[in-house]
């Protein structure tokens, strides 16, 4: 390692120290108790379920999809997927209260449906340009 | 076929490759840094002393740092997962046997697992407190920040490690295989560059999807915004009045403000503050959880309450609520905001007497602040 390298590892050490520093030194220990839960069940969540599930679900839909509509598949599981992720707080509508009707104010079922569907045309649209000048460009008679 | 661990070997798929990783990781290192550095700018602008004057101008500036703080979050979701994806086989390495490359090896996979854990966590923890859910016992602004600056620490570590591979990736084509484990041979559904497309893609979506809190033209297309930006008076709430246990108080014919300097008290009557001398301005309310709107706002200049009790300029003012308790029942302005002319007891929003969960009978309004510090149902205003 360089010593430009080693300069940012440490400023890289010492940055992370004092997250570490300011997290053990501003709450009490069952505090800490969930921060650590949090911490460690990110983990497990990402690197034992979600994971071998989309390897899972890889393999099936590997199986089960005809080969010109894989790329499609992959893409909307790629978009479809991290955006439902992302919206699980919202869809679950876990934090509504009944004195603020301003908070998670939308339907969102109707919403994330309404996006799968776009995405499900725009995919299909655009798989089938593809096909199509695929087939042009492959003619030799033109 | 005997059950046993995978390796790294069991993963075939030539996208699993440094190529696609340092790409995506180029992008999630971006939003990583625009979220740190506009959190950093969050919890400094809530400071009550600050070592150097946040400005209040511009007045929209917090409302742009807050909005561009959640957005970068939701752009780093995909990004976050696909460069995982990328890297999963990493995962199942056999450790090497030889003490010392074991210490290295268990050091270098210990900075990536705090690089990982945090990152997961500052975003799924973000997301959820952004609906009011708060299914944990920690103080999500103390472990939030807490948590940024060992993310990016680890990050700059993490860098600092992989800083050849990473410009060996970003130099080489995209195709190039020469990084890649001699194990991924298999071409993937996607090539490299439909899955580098897609990734932004995803991203570009989290962020339509989800940004029309803070981007109003979006706020038609934003189907998974926490808020659509309505609420009472055309302005979304974050804390009710009924949550903040002030129903009564804030009613009760008999309310009096109170405004003190340096011993001397005055109490104004609500007729008494309608009665002063009125000023409007239109500045944005922008919420820590990054929703923001802008807002006509009517009162009386803070400015002139001030003089009313013989309070010089060039100090901070304190704020209290009528609520009882909460983290937020007190605030601290700084002087530069106290003196601006913009700075406004509020009495009335959009044209009507404010509604009683933006906090009547009188609110803070002050241009550029976060908005949980634009202190609610005023109960006293104290000069330094």
């Amino acid at each position: 390692m360089t010593r430009a390298r080693w300069s940012l590892g440490l400023v890289g050490v010492a940055v992370g120290c004092y997250g570490g520093w300011l997290l053990l030194t501003r709450q009490t220990a069952a505090d800490l108790v969930s921060a650590g839960q949090w911490l460690v069940g990110g983990v497990v969540l990402h690197d034992l379920v979600l994971a071998p599930l989309v390897i899972v679900l890889v393999a099936v839909a590997g199986r089960l999809t005809p080969r010109s509509l894989r790329a499609p598949a992959a893409v909307l599981l790629v978009v479809v997927g991290s955006v439902t992720l992302l919206a699980v707080p919202v869809l679950g509508g876990f934090g509504r209260r009944a004195d603020n009707p301003s908070l998670l104010d939308r339907d969102y079922t109707t919403g994330w449906l309404l996006l799968v569907g776009v995405l499900v045309v725009l995919a299909a649209v655009g798989s089938a340009v593809q096909l199509w000048r695929r087939v042009d460009g492959a003619d030799p008679g033109r | 076929m005997s059950p046993r661990a995978p390796a790294p070997e069991d993963f075939p798929s030539r996208l699993r490759s440094p190529a696609v990783t340092s790409r995506v990781g180029v992008w999630l290192g971006i939003t990583f840094g625009v979220c740190f550095l506009t959190g950093l700018v969050s919890h400094y602008a809530q400071l009550p002393q600050q070592p150097v004057p946040f400005p209040a101008n511009p007045a929209w500036g917090y409302r742009v740092t807050q909005g561009l703080h959640v957005i970068s979050g939701a752009a780093a979701v995909p990004l976050l997962l696909v460069k995982l994806w990328t890297v999963y086989p990493r995962l199942f390495l056999r450790p090497p046997r030889r003490a010392r490359a074991l210490m290295v090896e268990a050091a270098e996979r210990g900075s990536v697992g705090v690089l990982v854990a945090s990152a997961v966590f500052l975003l799924a923890t973000g997301l959820v407190n952004m609906t009011a859910w708060y299914p944990w016992e920690f103080s999500f602004r103390t472990t939030h920040y807490a948590l940024a600056w060992a993310a990016v620490g680890a990050l700059v570590l993490h860098v600092a490690v992989k800083l050849p591979r990473i410009r060996l990736a970003l130099g080489a084509d995209l195709d190039d295989r020469s990084l890649d484990r001699a194990s991924a041979t298999e071409p993937g559904v996607l090539t490299r560059r439909g899955l580098l497309r897609t990734t932004w893609l995803a991203a570009g979506v989290a962020v339509v999807a989800t940004a029309g809190n803070s981007v109003g033209w979006l706020r038609d297309v934003s189907v998974l915004a926490v808020r659509s930006s309505d609420g009472p008076q055309g302005l979304p709430v974050t804390k009710s009045a009924a949550a903040a246990g002030v129903l009564e108080t804030a009613t009760d014919p008999a309310y009096r403000l109170e405004v003190e300097h340096a011993g001397r008290t005055l109490a104004l009557a609500l007729e008494e503050l309608r009665a002063m001398p009125q000023t409007t301005e239109t500045l944005p309310i922008a919420c820590v959880e990054g929703w923001s709107e802008n807002a006509e706002w009517t009162g009386v200049q803070l400015r002139t309450l001030m003089d009313l009790v013989g309070a010089p300029a060039g100090s901070a003012v304190g704020f209290e609520s009528l609520q009882q308790s909460g983290p937020f029942r007190t605030s601290v302005l700084p002087a530069g905001f106290a003196d601006d002319d913009r700075t406004l007891v509020a009495l009335r929003l959009n044209g009507e007497p404010l509604s009683i969960d933006h906090g009547y009978p009188a609110r803070l309004i002050a241009p550029n602040r976060p908005g949980v510090r634009q202190t609610k149902w005023l109960a006293r205003v104290v000069s330094a």
